[in-house]
């Protein structure tokens, strides 16, 4: 099969491309690596870059299921306690609503930011900007989008946010009988899903073909 | 001794942090994705400090005061960090106990401790092997955000109890003081250049 020939992402081969390592600033031309493949920086051993196998086909599949499964993080029920006859049951949404009325404002909108909007808004922007790329088209704004994209990545807690959830329901659990449901084996999921999204595919190559098709369409690449 | 291969700084070329791509210094902008270039982050040792010791001075609070306030029956009781620690122990749940003590209380520190060691081998105060205090780095950068734990745990008991009026839970003020602690180390490590470890590596090798 001709398939171990695959190789790097498109990119533009109209000047010499160099990058240079993010930790040691060592300067490097880049070379096409294979799928599945990664390049180490030779001075300080941090990874360069690496070429995820089929990685914007994964990258958008991994975001979209991440957004579906998201919505029913959001909007179905968490899980179900049960104490001295009183039945509570809840979805994120209603317990953030509970957290700001009950004089935890700030704790309220910490979580709001860091557990909600900001993993939404990465994977609403990744399939924006990438979805269109499939096609080898570019979106307006896709520029400003991936780096928003990448800016918010540190701040993305949605997996501590679960750990967060197993910890208070050991906590919860001596005090009332807990059932989780459909709210909480979604975030399992979504966190995996974003986990994928993001480890298909090298920043290198999604700014690599965002130039590969905006020069297609020849736009001027600098302004 | 092989000598290190030459950094871009010394090319003068800029990296953009952003798309990767090598610019010439002259940009100011980067010629693909209009990221503002800086040959290394401005102050960043400094800047890196001033984080540091600002999350101290929030660490004091967020361990003092209660993170969350527990009213069961009219009896309201006050729960600091280290508090719930020594509960889980003392009820036999030590998993959860190491998890709260590590991410809330060694995470944190131990965060500091390396951010304050980076400083000084940035500074040539201290002697690191370059590779591993990149790695440092790397671990410090990768491990921030897990401190936030005790903040989310909070945040989902006053969310989900409430029972009746069996019991309701409210944030203490030091949650606030907590999350201000983590995201203060966050902005710290992000401020941090690892490169002026290299440089450092790089003008003692042209030196000697």
């Amino acid at each position: 099969m001709k398939r171990h020939q695959a190789q790097s992402w498109p990119r533009l081969l109209r000047d010499s491309h160099q990058t240079g390592c993010h930790f040691c600033d060592t300067l490097f031309k880049l070379q096409p690596i294979k799928e599945g493949e990664k390049a180490d920086c030779a001075t300080c051993g941090q990874i360069l870059y690496h070429n995820g196998r089929k990685s914007l086909e994964y990258s958008v599949s991994f975001a979209i299921t991440g957004i579906l499964l998201f919505m029913l993080f959001l909007f179905f029920p968490f899980m179900r306690l049960e104490a001295q006859g009183n039945t509570v049951m809840m979805n994120v949404l209603e317990a953030v609503k509970h957290i700001w009325i009950f004089e935890g404002t700030v704790i309220a909108i910490l979580v709001i930011l860091f557990a909600l909007i900001l993993p939404l808004a990465q994977l609403l922007l990744l399939l924006y900007i990438c979805i269109p790329l499939l096609a080898g088209k570019t979106v307006p704004g896709a520029i400003i989008c991936a780096r928003i994209l990448l800016g918010i990545r540190p701040w993305v807690m949605l997996e501590v946010f679960f750990f967060g959830a197993v910890v208070s329901l050991i906590k919860v659990v001596k005090l009332a009988d807990v059932d989780l449901l459909c709210g909480f084996w979604s975030l399992i999921a979504v966190m995996f899903c974003i986990a994928g999204t993001f480890a298909a595919m090298d920043k290198l190559e999604l700014w690599d073909r965002i130039e590969v098709s905006r020069f297609k369409r020849k736009t001027p690449l600098s302004t | 001794m092989s000598s290190l291969s030459p950094s871009a700084k010394e090319l003068s070329m800029s990296i953009c942090h952003t798309c990767g791509r090598a610019n010439s210094a002259e940009n100011h902008q980067c010629e693909r994705c209009g990221t503002s270039l800086h040959m290394r982050k401005t102050d960043s040792v400094q800047r890196c400090l001033a984080y540091s010791v600002a999350s101290i001075i929030a660490y004091i609070p967020a361990n003092i005061w209660p993170i969350m306030n527990v009213d069961e029956l009219g009896s309201i009781s006050h729960k600091t960090i280290l508090g719930g620690v020594v509960e889980f122990w003392g009820s036999g749940v030590y998993i959860v106990s190491i998890i709260i003590f590590t991410a809330s209380v060694m995470i944190p520190g131990l965060k500091l401790l390396s951010l304050f060691s980076l400083c000084a081998v940035a500074k040539g105060w201290l002697k690191i092997d370059a590779k591993r205090a990149t790695k440092l780095y790397y671990l410090t950068e990768l491990v921030g955000r897990w401190s936030m734990l005790d903040v989310f745990v909070v945040a989902i008991l006053v969310g989900l109890i409430q029972i009746g009026d069996l019991m309701s839970i409210t944030a203490g003020p030091a949650a606030i003081a907590f999350a201000l602690m983590v995201i203060l180390t966050m902005l710290a490590a992000h401020s941090f250049d690892p490169r002026v470890i290299w440089d450092q590596v790089r003008k003692n090798e042209k030196d000697s």
